[in-house]
């Protein structure tokens, strides 16, 4: 998803990244990024906090405004309101079989 | 809390699965694009990665690797009438609530308040991670995705990754 970014932006369309994963987006380095220090999935808030995700989608924009150094990762200072941990999910042997010829 | 070094977790889970080793892109610089207008006069469009795809549509693949698809999503579309199949991220939230992955709803109520121009006829949902072929993202996907940006007036892009 950076890379896509960083090509959009190359194209003359700004752009801003909304990230759940630090590390990568560090590692990555969209043109600007936002950090939420949230579950991945919950990038803009629980289900049904229509008021989160108004002021994460709010900062976001205003970030595209603000941000003057290419390759800024702007840390959204709001913690999630508990502990999470990475989710590990499930693949099935038959799924990573398919994906092994891809 | 210390942000989750997704990094390492997802080394040690490609590896556990018979994966090669992840070369993950590396950059020491960025492009730049200043935002050439004020926000209350852009065309703002979303895209989102976490496997959402209309439910008259084909679903995508939850383990995807090296998938290059991007749909559009229509902004006018209510959001219970699409789906998620992405095996990487809990989406359980999502699942009852889109708005808190993928902010349509949100983006709508910012353009009816004026706080945003418009939102772009289409928004996107694709470019699923674990691509291991990234030379054609840069080649190829991600300059066609331009391009409906581009047909669409699109003047800030909201790029969400999941």
């Amino acid at each position: 998803m950076g890379l896509v970014a960083r090509v959009v932006e190359q194209s003359c369309i700004p752009t801003v990244t909304v990230s759940t994963g630090r590390d990568i987006t560090a590692l990555v380095r969209p043109p600007r990024s936002l950090f939420v220090n949230f579950p991945m999935g919950n990038t803009f808030g629980r289900a049904g906090d229509s008021a989160t995700q108004t002021k994460i989608l709010r900062a976001a924009l205003d970030f595209a405004t603000t941000a003057t150094e290419p390759g800024v990762l702007f840390d959204w200072p709001e913690p999630w309101d508990g502990p999470f941990e990475y989710f590990a999910g499930e693949t099935s042997p038959e799924a990573i079989a398919r994906q092994k010829k891809k | 809390m210390e942000p989750i070094r997704y990094v390492d977790a997802l080394n040690n889970k490609y590896g556990s699965m018979g994966f090669p080793p992840y070369q993950w892109s590396e950059n020491d610089t960025a492009p730049w694009t200043p935002l050439a207008k004020p926000l209350a006069d852009c065309t703002v469009a979303l895209l989102v990665s976490g496997g959402i795809s209309h439910c008259n549509a084909p679903p995508f693949d939850p383990d995807a690797r090296n998938d290059h698809r991007v749909d559009a999503v229509d902004p006018g579309t209510p959001m219970d009438q699409y789906q998620i199949h992405d095996s990487y991220y809990d989406h359980g939230d999502a699942d009852r609530d889109l708005n808190c992955l993928f902010p349509v709803d949100r983006l709508a109520e910012l353009a009816a308040a004026g706080e945003i121009g418009a939102v772009a006829d289409r928004h996107w949902s694709g470019f699923m991670g674990r691509t291991y072929n990234r030379s054609k993202v840069i080649g190829e996907s991600a300059p066609a995705f331009v391009e409906d940006l581009q047909a669409d007036g699109v003047d800030l892009l909201v790029a969400i990754p999941a």
